[in-house]
């Protein structure tokens, strides 16, 4: 056992168990302080991680993190463990790509990757009316957004945001290509200022939509610009940071 | 960590266990996947899940686990049935599944090659792959092998000889944190107080 | 020539449960066959690379085609021969899809893919006669030798039948029978330590090679991925050995193949049947050199050497000549391409969120406040994204271009953008889910208060 604070930025394994900073049998003292002067922070115990009777325990392996929320003190904020996986689980407000493989009736079926399909209102449109729906035809693209997603119940999709605005959200284009990564990459690329596209974005103008779901289309000028860009976001995979300038160096260098 | 070798090689002692090595992420359909080597034997593990249940399987409040052991020659038969029962209910008392209800999770493992102590490959197989899916687990697990020779002295891993000689073969699944027993199985005849039990 | 036009097509193949293809997939894949483009940098006629290992038994292989990887085995049994041929040994020979290698193969299901593969190594391994039977007969009308050769598919990533075909040949090439005598009645079996072991009488190595057809047979690749054969309008494999001796031919799908098409073929395929007979060559007479030293071998021979051997990417051999002309043209041009900006670029960098969801069992809460607390979860996570979005006539994006600048999508400070940070989250973007989060965290917080009264 060990303390979650010593551990963050570490390996951990399922069935290591972390002790909370403020579980009360252990600093009972820093709470009972904490409880007159500075509001404690709320403990957020998120992927990888549970709930047991000695603090946390973890379920996944992988790197422990822990970010603070809102301020508060030591105690709180969030912590989870960054794994490497393949397979996607939907979760609320994530942002994924997903294939239509059906219509039946008033909704699209899409595929997420997850284990069950999502549904997809064809009024959850922008502009979408009972009149006016949207031209969606099955093996389409769709960028959308999870409204539903739990484990009990069939995710359901939506393509605008609270206020009815699309938001970049809808069906993609026909062209471009689609590509399955590990769920690892993606967040690694949706990061504030990844340095992948950083890099990418010198080669040549390109667009890219990333799904949390793995799924990355890709569309450039030509075939070819296309199929490099896929290749190198494939790799990426594998490379280390200095491979992978490297292997830009080529492109950009010269 | 998919794209990435664990290996350990176990230091030589008394009463050793075979060098063995895991290689995790290899093969690129499956969510998860490890090949696990203990001496000659190997067994390559790949897992599904929480992926779409086939048939009338679905449970509501948990996810089906399915472990299917597939042999190098031949067709499984009735010895891969009843180790895939043991695999599955090992595996069961780990993984999470009330986390992901109505779904299924398929392990399937195919024994590369039987040099002894497969069981007990297979076990530590299956947990390497399931680490690699990254399916929520309560703790890690392995399993490990013991022989019994006829003076009574304990072999662990042993290999096919040492199998074919042994009065009894043990094997035994122990979680981590605890080193509690998970699951035991026997095969010949010993008694309570030589049902040993070290974890490595 | 094209000995059948089975009825098979393609297509026609069990759904894979797995991912369905996209209509924008199937197009570009299409269009690069088109524009003699491969995914993984490949040319039409280039095959992957084939790797052979063998396993610590006699008969005993992984063959890895680029990613697809099929493990083989060779056993053998003495039983009475077959009536009609009482003095030749007997061959079987079974395939099996692994459930491990996609997600749509089920165990022991014949489908008709596993029918097709089957039959297919079947004509290549026996049809051709490759291996002696007569030398597999024991005691004529009495006893011989039945060899098994059990084929396992462990990844699935295109081309089946040619990665199956090289294993068979390789597993049987690498297996050792045990040595019998025959005095009289009686049949001696030796064990290895006895006798060494004999290998089979193999005549000649048949290799399939497959080849996809597109557009009608318009266009051909050797070596179909798995993203190549969903796409593809028909099939030619062809076995053939390095004496350039044809062993089996099929065609499928029932597309029209003129006889030139079909001769090209048969030139490549005697081409890469000469290259991988001789990296099969090689791969056992290194294995042959190992064991007599007394070496490692078998897969357990990467473990000492503690290196990362995992799925390492294959250096993908894109062509990327011009590509820099292209780009820079692109670039030094004043005017982006118009059809680049045709769509709105969408970039939405989100937060280290891990795709895990159900579990909601986040700290400090209670079990009547999990409902919210999903909620909440939902709502931080989408203030946490920042969702930008360019729009067309943007002209920020046009200046960018201008300046020689890369056409980054990310990040860029004017105004177009809206950024959710989620700190500053702007009221105006998101009223309710403010709303809404200010109340669970209220209720939250009264909750922690009731606790901690308690604690006192």
């Amino acid at each position: 056992m060990a303390a979650a604070e010593a551990c963050v930025g570490q390996v951990v394994l399922p069935g290591d168990v972390l002790l909370l900073p403020a579980h009360p049998d252990e600093d009972g003292e820093r709470l009972r302080l904490g409880g007159g002067a500075a509001p404690r922070g709320r403990l957020l115990c998120g992927p990888g991680l549970r709930r047991c009777a000695a603090g946390l325990l973890v379920t996944k392996c992988g790197l422990l993190r822990h970010r603070q929320t809102g301020g508060g003190a030591a105690a709180g904020g969030a912590y989870w463990v960054d794994s490497q996986q393949k397979r996607y689980v939907p979760v609320k407000g994530d942002h994924v790509i997903g294939v239509v493989t059906a219509k039946a009736g008033d909704v699209f079926k899409l595929d997420v990757g997850g284990s069950e399909q999502a549904s997809l209102s064809y009024l959850a449109f922008e502009g979408a009316t009972k009149r006016n729906r949207p031209n969606v035809q099955v093996g389409d693209l769709i960028y959308g957004q999870f409204l539903v997603a739990n484990k009990d119940m069939e995710p359901e999709m939506v393509c605008i945001d609270s206020s009815g605005r699309s938001n970049g959200m809808g069906i993609i284009g026909q062209d471009g290509f689609l590509i399955k990564v590990s769920l690892g990459l993606i967040r690694k690329l949706l990061a504030p200022k990844s340095e992948i596209i950083q890099e990418l974005s010198q080669l040549y103008p390109f667009e890219l939509v990333l799904g949390m779901n793995g799924r990355i289309w890709v569309k450039a000028k030509t075939v070819q610009q296309t199929l490099i860009i896929v290749n190198i976001l494939e790799a990426c995979e594998y490379m280390t940071a200095e491979q992978r300038k490297q292997a830009l160096a080529k492109f950009s260098g010269n | 960590m998919a794209g990435e070798k664990e290996k350990v090689v176990a230091a030589a002692g008394g009463c050793c266990l075979r060098p063995f090595s895991c290689e995790q992420g290899l093969l690129s359909r499956p969510d998860g996947s490890a090949a696990f080597l203990q001496g000659d034997t190997s067994v390559l593990a790949g897992l599904y899940g929480p992926a779409e249940v086939k048939g009338s399987k679905e449970l509501p409040d948990r996810a089906v686990l399915e472990v299917l052991l597939r042999p190098k020659v031949g067709l499984p038969g009735v010895i891969e049935r009843s180790r895939e029962q043991l695999l599955r209910q090992t595996c069961e008392a780990v993984v999470l599944g009330v986390l992901h209800p109505r779904t299924a999770i398929t392990l399937v493992l195919q024994v590369l090659s039987d040099a002894g102590s497969l069981l007990s490959c297979c076990i530590n197989a299956a947990c390497m792959g399931l680490l690699d899916a990254g399916l929520p687990l309560s703790s890690l697990f392995c399993g490990v092998t013991c022989a019994l020779d006829p003076n009574g002295a304990i072999i662990l891993d042993p290999t096919t000889r040492q199998e074919q000689e042994a009065r009894a073969i043990l094997t035994f699944a122990i979680d981590s944190p605890e080193r509690k027993v998970l699951m035991t199985t026997t095969k010949g005849s010993c008694s309570v107080e030589e049902g040993p039990c070290f974890p490595p | 020539m094209t000995r059948s036009a089975r009825a098979s097509s393609p297509s026609s193949r069990p759904a894979m449960k797995a991912t369905p293809l996209s209509n924008c997939e199937r197009r570009f894949l299409l269009r690069a066959i088109e524009e003699r483009k491969r995914l993984d940098g490949r040319q039409c006629y280039d095959y992957r690379n084939v790797r052979v290992s063998f396993g610590a038994d006699r008969g005993c292989c992984i063959v890895e085609l680029g990613k697809t990887r099929v493990l083989a085995q060779v056993s053998c049994e003495l039983v009475p021969p077959k009536l009609n041929r009482p003095t030749e040994g007997i061959l079987f020979f079974n395939l099996e899809l692994s459930p491990m290698a996609a997600p749509g193969f089920e165990p022991g299901r014949q489908t008709e893919l596993l029918v097709k593969l089957n039959r297919l190594i079947e004509r290549c391994l026996r049809n051709s006669k490759c291996i002696d039977t007569e030398s597999l007969c024991v005691v004529a009308g009495e006893k011989v030798w039945q060899i098994r050769l059990d084929l396992h598919l462990l990844n699935h990533d295109g081309n089946i039948i040619d990665a199956a075909s090289i294993a068979g040949i390789v597993a049987l090439c690498h297996f050792r029978r045990p040595d019998v005598s025959v005095q009289g009645e009686e049949v001696t079996v030796f064990t290895p330590e006895e006798r060494d072991p004999v290998p089979l009488s193999i005549h000649h190595m048949p290799i399939c090679v497959s080849f996809a057809f597109f557009q009608q047979g318009t266009y051909l690749v050797v070596d179909p991925s798995e993203r190549e054969e969903r796409v593809m309008d028909g099939l030619l494999v062809i076995a053939m050995n390095k004496h350039r001796e044809i062993c089996t031919i099929q065609s499928s799908g029932g597309i029209m193949l003129v006889k030139d098409q079909v001769l090209r073929c048969s030139k490549i395929t005697a081409v890469k049947v000469a290259e991988i007979t001789e990296l099969i060559q090689k791969a056992l007479e290194n294995d042959r050199k190992v064991r007599k030293e007394g070496g490692k071998f078998g897969f357990a021979e990467s473990i000492p050497n503690q290196k990362i051997t995992t799925f390492k990417m294959e250096s993908a051999a894109v062509d990327t000549n011009n590509v820099e002309e292209q780009a820079e043209e692109i670039i030094t041009k004043a005017d982006p391409p118009s059809e680049v900006f045709a769509k709105p670029i969408l970039h939405t960098p989100g937060t280290a969120q891990i795709g895990e969801g159900i579990e909601n069992s986040w700290g400090d809460l209670e079990e009547s406040e999990r409902e919210e607390a999903v909620e909440e979860e939902g709502e931080s996570e989408a203030t946490a994204f920042e969702v930008q979005k360019m729009e067309t006539e943007d002209t920020s994006t046009l200046r960018e271009a201008e300046k020689d600048e890369p056409i980054v999508l990310s990040d860029s400070e004017e105004e177009e953008v809206i950024i959710l940070e989620p700190q500053e989250l702007p009221t105006k973007a998101r009223p309710q889910a403010n709303l809404k989060q200010e109340n669970t965290s209220k209720k939250a917080f009264n909750k922690r208060r009731r606790k901690k009264r308690a604690v006192r």
